[in-house]
Order: C-alpha cells, then structure tokens, then sequence
C-alpha cells in the first residue's frame, strides 16, 4: 500500500511505516530575533544588551530610568508654541464682537468650583472670564505664552504651574510625588475658584482628576468610566493604573491635617 | 469552626455615583437613571429637584427613594406635544417634544428648584438633549455644545437628530426672569 490514488482515503487506512511524521522546525540560528518579537520591551532591551551583534559589540546600555530623559512626548501632550501663537494672533485680527461663548475643549466642572480642560485659547478667554477663577494649575512644563500671561494678569488669576511628564509606554511615568503637591492646590479652598488644564485635558488632568476622585472615595469602576469619557479616543491603560496605584497617604494626612475632606457638594 | 479574624481598619464606605454623572453648573447635574446603589452619593448631592426625562416610569425603588427623601420628581418626559397630558403615545426613540425642552428649562431656570439632577435612562441622548439646549441658552457655539454631548454618548456615538433638534432649538422661546435665575445663567 504506497500509493494512495484515491483522494478520500481515511487517515486511518494509511500505512503509518510510509508517513514521515517527524516534526521539522525551522533552522534555530535566528532564535535572539524570534525571542525579541515576542517578548516585552523592556525585555527586549535586555537581550540585545546582552548580545554581542555581527561585530562581536555589544550595544551601548539604553538609559531605562534616566532622570528627566529627553523623551519624545505623544503628539497630543506635546505643547506647540508657535501654533498656538500663530491661532491665537489670528482669532485676535478677526474677532467680532457678541461672539458666542467657546469653552476650552474638554471643559467640565469637577466639584463645586474645581474646573477642568485643555490648554486655553485666546478664543476661550471670553468663556473663563465668567467662571471669576481665582487661579489656574497648568500640568505642563513649557512656559505659559505671553498672552496668556496677560489675561492672567488682567484677570487677577494666580498660576501655579507643575509640569509633569505624561505616563507613556513604557518608562516615563507621573511622579507620584508631584501630583500629591498638585492635589494640595486643588485641595486648598484658598485658590477656588480653580481650573485644572494640561495639553488636550486628557491624560494628565485626567490622572490628577482620577485620584482626585479617589479621596472622594469614588468606586474605581466609576472613576476609570469618567477618566475614559475625556481621554477618549486615546485612552491609556497605564494612567488608570497609575490613579489605581498612586499612594494617597500622604495627601490624606495633608487634607486631614487641614481639614480638607470630605469634599462636599455645595 | 470559626476562626478568629482581627479587623484593623474600618470598611471604607464605595461612593459609586450614576452611570454618566457630571456636574453641569453650580448644583445643576447630569446622570443615568439612578439605581439603590447611588443612593449614598445622592444624599450628598442634596437633591430637591429630579428632571426625569424617560418616556417610562423610573423603577419603584427609585420613586420611593424620592419620596422618602422629598425629592421634586418632574416627569418631563412624558410630556406630549399634541394634547398637552401625558400620554402614552410617546416612543422611547423619539427625540423630546418641544414641550419636554420648554418645561425642563423652565425649572432649570428657576433658582427655588436647586439643586437639580436631570437624568433619563442612561443620561446619553435625552439627558443631552436638554444640557445642549441650555448650553445654547448660555450662548455656547455649536460646536461646543456637540462636543460635549458626544462626551456622554457612548461607543456607539452621538445622534443627528438630537443634534438637529438642539441646533434648531429657538432660545428665544425661554424667558429668563432675572430675579429667579441663578447667577450663571445671567447674561
């Protein structure tokens, strides 16, 4: 029985002396490179750190916990100056009077008189004059633009800014520790009215707001819904993480110490 | 057999607000249908008015909770255009009649109504509906206004008649007492 004419043959009925049924698997010389592709990034690292390429060299250690790495910021959280001067010198040249109202994107009020949002513009200044903010909390480090200064100063609005780094895959993440100086801000009854804005009122408002909600004692289930909904469509895992994982010690000894909590509806 | 279990910390109480809440204005908020669960995050909202928008009666446990806590439930959506009663003609897919906006506006801008929670079912498109009237009784543009309804409606996205229906909404229709309405609403 070595040929096998009949194309319904059964598996069963063949000679199992005739069938070379030895697994093959491709050539392993390529195993580092296979490994790489399944394997996380960081643990990718570590495999071409430790193998030495074609030359015999090994490559030059990657920084993994640089301190304040130059690190290339995802295009929503990159602030750019020069749009924002170029848009907002254009808004001034054509603006009419009477104009409807434009909050900022990403506006909501959080609690009582806490706001949030993205990077004003000139065009929102109208809106935020008559929410009578007493100060503003910029999560960004770039310098805040001239104009804007000016409205500020106009408006008698106090700006304390606390630049922080996104979290972004897979090694820059929110000191925590920046945050608990954050929430002192917020917390203080002092700089209410307050609106919190970073680049696009996603990602880091979204944390701060997030943890925000935590001292609220807020299910998390609830808290990472409301962090979706504004940080839509660019959702990021690891900031939900991070409003789970952040430490709330030290800012609940603060609040309690100044008798900041509960934070009641007013 | 019971072991002894030694309990260092008292349970922390879950404060679980309903799906879709946000705060709109100052003691003005927005939500699903509230459920027994959010009942502890209700009573600090400290509620006296309840705009429910849904063409259905809301769940008996809910219509106790407002009694028991003599809460003003406004069954708004109801409200049917033709003959002015509430009727039972009404589908849940239709968009709000002219006289469910009118009505919920006018407690909207009535300070002796706060503070107002409005809600429908899941707090998406009706409960949108009337935030993107009063938005445009706020003087937002339109675009704004469409951005933040699109905030609340889900994967599925926002609606174009509800949109239609808050782009043609004429805010001159609304009459603003300046005695009774609250600051914000104040041009």
């Amino acid at each position: 029985m070595t040929e096998f004419e009949d194309p319904f043959q059964m598996d069963e009925e063949l000679d199992e002396r005739d069938l070379n049924i030895t697994p093959q698997y491709p050539p392993i010389n390529n195993f580092i490179e296979d490994q790489i592709n399944i394997r996380s990034r960081i643990d990718e690292l570590d495999l071409t750190n430790a193998f030495p390429d074609k030359n015999g060299h090994l490559k030059e250690n990657l920084k993994i916990q640089g301190e304040q790495e130059e690190y290339e910021e995802d295009l929503d959280d990159k602030f750019d100056a020069k749009v924002h001067e170029v848009m907002n010198n254009e808004y001034t040249k054509f603006k009419k009077n009477n104009e409807p109202l434009t909050p900022p994107e990403n506006f909501a009020p959080v609690v009582n008189k806490i706001y949030r949002s993205s990077f004003p513009q000139a065009n929102n200044f109208d809106f935020l004059k008559r929410l009578k903010l007493k100060s503003i909390l910029c999560l960004i480090p770039d310098e805040y633009p001239d104009l804007h200064k000016e409205f500020l100063e106009k408006e008698n609005i106090k700006l304390f800014q606390m630049g922080m780094s996104g979290n972004k895959e897979p090694f820059v993440v929110i000191s925590h520790e920046l945050i608990t100086e954050a929430l002192k801000v917020v917390l203080n009854p002092e700089n209410h009215p307050i609106l919190i804005h970073c680049n696009r009122g996603k990602h880091r408002t979204g944390c701060l707001i997030g943890i925000l909600r935590r001292l609220q004692n807020w299910s998390l289930t609830i808290i990472f819904d409301e962090y979706r909904k504004f940080a839509a469509p660019k959702e990021r895992p690891m900031d939900q993480q991070f409003i789970e994982l952040y430490n709330e010690d030290s800012i609940l000894k603060f609040a309690n110490d100044n008798k900041l909590l509960p934070l009641s509806w007013d | 057999m019971s072991e002894e279990v030694t309990i260092n910390h008292p349970p922390k109480l879950r404060i679980i607000p309903p799906l879709n809440f946000c705060p709109v204005e100052h003691q003005l908020y927005r939500s699903g249908q509230p459920t027994i669960i959010n009942q502890s995050f209700l009573k600090d909202l400290n509620l006296k008015t309840i705009i429910w928008l849904a063409t259905e009666e809301p769940q008996e446990e809910f219509l106790d909770y407002c009694s028991i806590n003599n809460i003003n439930l406004e069954f708004v959506g109801m409200m049917d255009d033709y003959n002015y009663n509430y009727g039972s003609n009404i589908n849940p897919w239709d968009t709000l009649s002219d006289s469910t906006i009118q009505k919920s506006l006018e407690i909207i801008s009535n300070k002796e109504n706060y503070p107002i929670l409005v809600c429908c079912g899941m707090g998406r498109h009706r409960t949108g509906t009337i935030i993107g009237c009063l938005r445009r009784l706020q003087n937002w543009n339109l675009a704004s206004v469409s951005e933040e309804y699109r905030r609340f409606t889900g994967a599925k996205g926002g609606r174009i008649q509800v949109e239609l229906l808050i782009e043609s909404f004429d805010i001159n229709s609304i009459e603003i007492d300046p005695n009774m309405t609250p600051d914000w609403l104040l041009k």
